[in-house]
């Protein structure tokens, strides 16, 4: 209703399709999955919208999985990751695995993972789990392609730094060497809600059960981007991951976060929250290492 | 009881084909040639004088056919709730459609436009200057009632729309006699009814002034009524057409809203056309609510658990404009607070305030899911300070069958179950178990509470100012069947089903034969009070059954002829008429009807026949009428909970619910009652909270990514319905009502238990996962 000003709709069958596209109208919104565009166009943010560049067809939904790791076609949908077999058993992927649970069908269904990161929405849970997996994007601009973390990717609230009309074109998830396991947890007002604080982590040891490598993200307005808890990896790597570790690591979290209060929960909350679910991702984990 | 043929089973809903196959018979699906779409320019400010308006561009734009201002408006002011008559002495007569002067909340209409798409329509909205003078405005009660305030409507002295209060006894001398006193504020918010179908209208309004509307509404009547008033004409000239279904109501829909006078001017600026206008989710949330209440309760009991007085003053938001406000007032202060349980000293005082916030509307449970939470939160409090049981503490101060009922002593509490619906829900959650199985060192935390609902109602009969009749037509066909046309709606809650049961127990035919007509409207079928207290089952079913009962006295004269026999010596059952006693004999009721409407004189091989005068006319049988009591439902309600103390988060484990409604016409529709009332109440009590900006007054939560209702993962594993069978003399097959009463208990039910898991109380709603860890004390 409220893409009042829509005058073309675009369904190219190919990337250089697309990039013609994008290159010859500099104000053209790209869709893939389309929730997070129909989040924005209820709420009247889309008013101004004047074309809309359709990507599911021009063939980025392979997902590859291999020695080096996953790789994600920008417009895979979130239940197509859910049927590759090894995003269910492989503890390195757990987080993934675990994110993938909490969106309702109908979202599975049509979101993407090009199109959950590039939205660049703190409460969105994929974008939380792919940071503590270490994964990038591949893009496609006017000037060529590139390479970027999540990292480098999310700038802030809703903004990412993609160039206009660069576009992602898959996402890759490196697979980690040794023994790895990791696990993502959400808090939520209900089944069909944005996360109100989420955590995932990512966790190597070597044979002694010595941390090796830790990453640590938290997401749902903790801060005005998804992010990575530097204080909580510090405490973790090098430690042994018992119960004492792991709520320190969780305590920590407190020095790399700025939460926000709306009316789903105030800074105070999520604060305490933030705490709490990062030590029992962590525990998820450690889980998973045994 | 006697067991029944269609009565207490449960049949198969009529409506569950077209249900999930979607869509027909809804009016979000009415489509007639020439429709325009229209849609509702809204202040965006809490509390402005408009200036000025100018609608020249919008005029102008391609597509659009018409644009609605005040002075196409009439201007007049009146009750907009269904159930009471527009001018009802007892309610607020301060709601106007377009007043072009003041607007006193975001959301409150100032123009519409109608074009041919509702796009067109809506780009149009933003071409239509409008020039405001923002007031001060104020959103709380408290504030609104303070000296100095912005005043909201003339005639209400500190913002005080109604102030009902009563007064039984001496309650100083009462708290002066109790061995405990116990004072508590109970607070509650505002919840959305959360239909499925939004609210939408298609209106034509012809060159004569002829109105035909179909319309989301529980009452075809109440619609009438008030688009009449509202557009000052006579109320024939307005059909309200009864839509077979409409997507839920749960008193949502229970007053004329803006769109329909709206839509009606709209079609008649057009010319004729039919004007559709749909309301969008986020207008639905700004427009109909449950009405926050702070009830101040004070108590005073003997040591073992007498009531001795009982004070309580209830302090309602009604928002802009009084609308329900005038209303839930006094249910709540009645059925919320004081006639569920005796005392000998009572005082109530209510008081209805205006703010600059949404309006109000009718929900489920009307006023009294915000007494039960004050009141069945407090007797807890009071059990757990002097070491009673809650059980016996409530059976101890409750009413007996056999009392008068206590709104109006001529009717008697005929049929009242509470006693075995405490006992065996007790029963079922193992209440006597439950030490052994709560709390824990763990960090999550079970606890078991329980609240109950006394005394409900079975419609509005003796209540002031209120409809309450019924009315039916019943016609047999030659096919053995029947139909049934009423102007009660079917909200969704299996209205068809039940009242197509009680017709057939009556008529003697099987399920599934007697059929709800398609065709009703106002013009067609009797008056009816509209579908909400709880009374469709009740005072509807007793229309239906005189209906089916006048029927089956002209089938029995009928077939009496064809036997030669008396009328007086048949029965009938299964679609067969039979003489009593003896079963050999008998007519069917297909064979009968075709009788009554066959040619008088019959071609037979031996040549014409004549039939009888006496056999000739179509079967029918007519009702209007009331019901002669108000018999009260009554409820308990048990739950066990787990808290988990790390996050604040609660999980509903199990709810057991036992109810007194009489006899049950179908066990799986009040099972699905139950279950439904259960969700609603549990999001009441946990997490459904329309919230607002504290400084514009605008809402932050008018869908549903930001409004949280339980989904069916939140919903607990396991619910028992028991159901205790009463066999209600007054109601049709020994039937009382369903609907509200489930409503109602779970919220103090849930707070009930969470104390006892955690030993926290807390008397405010939502009790949010935050609310719990700062009450924990870990914020």
């Amino acid at each position: 209703m409220a893409l009042l000003n829509l005058k073309e709709f675009h369904s190219p069958r190919s990337l250089a399709d697309a990039r013609a596209l994008l290159d010859a109208n500099e104000d053209a919104l790209v869709l893939s999955g389309g929730t997070f565009l129909h989040g924005l166009e209820a709420r009247g943010l889309l008013s101004d919208v004047e074309a809309l560049v359709d990507i599911r067809r021009i063939g980025l939904d392979a997902v590859e999985i291999d020695g080096a790791g996953l790789e994600i076609g920008a417009t895979a949908t979130f239940a197509r990751l859910q049927a590759v077999p090894e995003v269910g058993t492989e503890a390195w992927l757990g987080a993934l695995a675990d994110a993938l649970t909490y969106p309702p069908v109908q979202i599975r269904n049509t979101a993407t993972f090009g199109g959950c990161v590039a939205a660049a929405c703190p409460f969105f849970d994929i974008p939380t789990a792919l940071l503590a997996l270490d994964a990038s994007v591949d893009t496609d601009g006017p000037d060529g392609g590139r390479s970027l973390s999540l990292s480098e990717l999310f700038m802030g609230l809703f903004a990412n730094t993609l160039d206009t009309g660069e576009l992602i074109t898959a996402l890759f998830v490196p697979r980690p060497a040794g023994r790895v396991a990791s696990a993502f947890l959400k808090l939520e007002g209900n089944a069909n809600d944005l996360a109100i604080v989420n955590a995932a982590v990512r966790l190597s040891v070597d044979a002694g059960g010595v941390c090796t490598d830790a990453r640590v993200a938290l997401g749902g307005g903790v801060a005005e981007s998804t992010l990575r808890i530097p204080s909580a990896e510090t405490i973790l790597l090098g430690a042994k991951l018992d119960e004492a570790t792991l709520r320190a690591a969780g305590e920590a979290v407190a020095d790399d976060i700025s939460p926000m209060s709306d009316h789903r929960a105030s800074a105070a909350y999520r604060s305490a929250l933030a705490k709490v679910m990062t030590r029992r991702a962590l525990e998820r984990a450690v889980a998973r290492l045994s | 009881m006697n067991r029944m043929n269609v009565v207490g089973h449960s049949v198969e809903r009529p409506d569950a084909y077209d249900k999930v196959t979607g869509g027909k018979g809804y009016p979000v699906n009415v489509k007639l040639p020439g429709m325009l779409h229209a849609k509702i320019l809204r202040s965006p400010y809490a509390h402005a004088r408009i200036v000025g308006i100018d609608a020249s561009r919008a005029e102008k734009l391609p597509g659009v056919k018409a644009v609605l201002l005040s002075r196409d408006v009439p201007q007049v002011k009146f009750c907009p709730v269904f159930f009471v008559p527009v001018d009802a002495p007892s309610m607020v007569l301060d709601f106007d459609v377009m007043n072009g002067e003041v607007v006193r909340y975001v959301g409150q209409p100032v123009a519409a436009v109608a074009a041919t798409t509702a796009e067109i329509a809506e780009a149009a909205l933003s071409l239509i200057d409008v020039e405001y003078e923002e007031l001060p405005a104020v959103f709380t009660p408290e504030a609104a009632m303070q000296p100095g305030a912005p005043q909201l409507h003339p005639g209400a002295a500190n913002n005080v729309a109604k102030n009902p209060s009563f007064v039984a006894g001496d309650v100083e001398k009462g708290f002066a006699e109790a061995d405990f006193v116990f004072e508590g504020v109970y607070e509650t918010q505002r919840q959305h009814t959360c239909y499925m179908e939004p609210r939408v209208c298609v209106a034509e309004m012809d060159r004569q002034d002829n109105v035909t509307i179909h319309v989301t509404t529980q009452h075809l009547f109440g619609t009438r009524e008030k688009l009449a008033y509202a557009l000052k004409l006579p109320e024939s000239k307005v059909k309200v057409i009864k839509s077979p279904y409409i997507g839920g109501g749960f008193g949502g829909k229970l007053e004329l809203s803006y769109m329909e006078p709206i839509a009606t001017l709209l079609s008649k600026k057009s010319g004729g056309r039919p004007v559709r206008l749909e309301q969008t989710r986020h207008e639905d949330f700004i427009t109909t609510t449950r009405n926050p209440i702070k009830v101040y309760l004070k108590t005073g009991v003997k040591k073992d658990g007498t009531f001795t007085a009982r004070y309580a003053r209830s302090v309602l938001d009604c928002g802009a404009y009084a609308t329900h406000g005038a209303e839930v007032i006094m249910v709540h202060g009645a059925f919320g607070l004081f006639f569920n349980y005796h005392a000998p000293h009572t005082h109530w005082e209510g008081q209805t305030v205006y703010t600059n916030n949404m309006i109000g509307g009718g929900f489920r449970g009307y006023g009294a899911p915000q007494g039960s939470f004050a009141v069945e939160s407090q007797i807890d409090e009071i059990c757990d300070k002097l070491g009673l049981d809650p059980i016996e503490m409530r059976l101890k101060n409750a009413r007996k069958q056999g009392e008068p009922h206590p709104f109006n002593p001529a009717f008697t509490i005929a049929t009242y179950g509470l006693e075995d619906c405490l006992r065996q829900g007790a029963a079922k959650i193992d209440w006597p178990g439950r030490r052994s199985a709560r709390g824990g060192d763990g960090v999550r935390k079970r606890g078991f509470g329980m609240a109950v609902h006394p005394v409900w109602v079975s419609g509005c009969m003796g209540f002031p100012d209120i409809y309450e009749h019924s009315g039916a037509i019943i016609k047999l066909n030659r096919d053995g069947t029947a139909d049934l046309a009423s102007a009660a709606m079917d909200i969704g809650s299996g209205q068809i089903t039940t009242l197509c049961q009680i017709a057939a127990e009556e008529l003697g035919l099987p399920a599934g034969a007697v059929r709800m007509s398609s065709g009703c409207d106002t013009d067609n079928v009797p008056f009816d009070a509209p579908t909400h207290a709880s009374r469709v089952t009740y005072s509807a079913g007793n229309a239906v059954k005189a209906a089916a009962a006048a029927a089956k006295k002209r089938l029995f004269e009928v077939v009496a002829t064809m036997m030669e026999v008396s009328p007086d010596d048949l029965e009938v059952a299964n679609g067969t008429v039979s003489v009593k006693g003896a079963p050999g004999k008998s007519v069917t009721v297909a064979e009968a009807a075709q009788r009554a409407e066959s040619p008088f004189v019959q071609m037979t091989a031996e040549g014409p026949k004549e039939t009888t005068i006496g056999e000739k006319g179509t079967i029918v049988g007519i009702a209007s009428l009331s019901p002669t009591s108000n018999p009260p439902p009554c409820a308990a309600q048990f739950v066990e909970v787990e808290v988990d103390t790390e996050t604040g988060e609660v999980k509903v484990l199990h709810a057991v619910y036992a109810h007194d409604i009489g006899r049950v016409i179908n066990p799986a529709a009040a099972e699905g009652q139950v279950e439904g009332g259960f969700q609603q109440g549990m999001g009441y009590a946990l997490m459904e909270h329309i919230q607002f900006d504290p400084e514009t007054g605008a809402c932050l939560t008018s869908d549903f990514l930001d409004y949280k209702m339980p989904t069916a993962v939140e919903m607990p594993r396991r619910i028992d319905s028991i159901f205790i069978e009463t066999d209600e003399p007054s109601g049709p097959f020994g039937a009382k009502s369903l609907s509200e009463c489930c409503v109602i208990t779970p919220a103090p039910a849930i707070a009930n238990a969470i104390f006892d898991a955690i030993g926290v109380r807390f008397r405010q709603l939502p009790i949010t996962p935050e609310k719990i860890l700062a009450g924990l004390g870990k914020l």
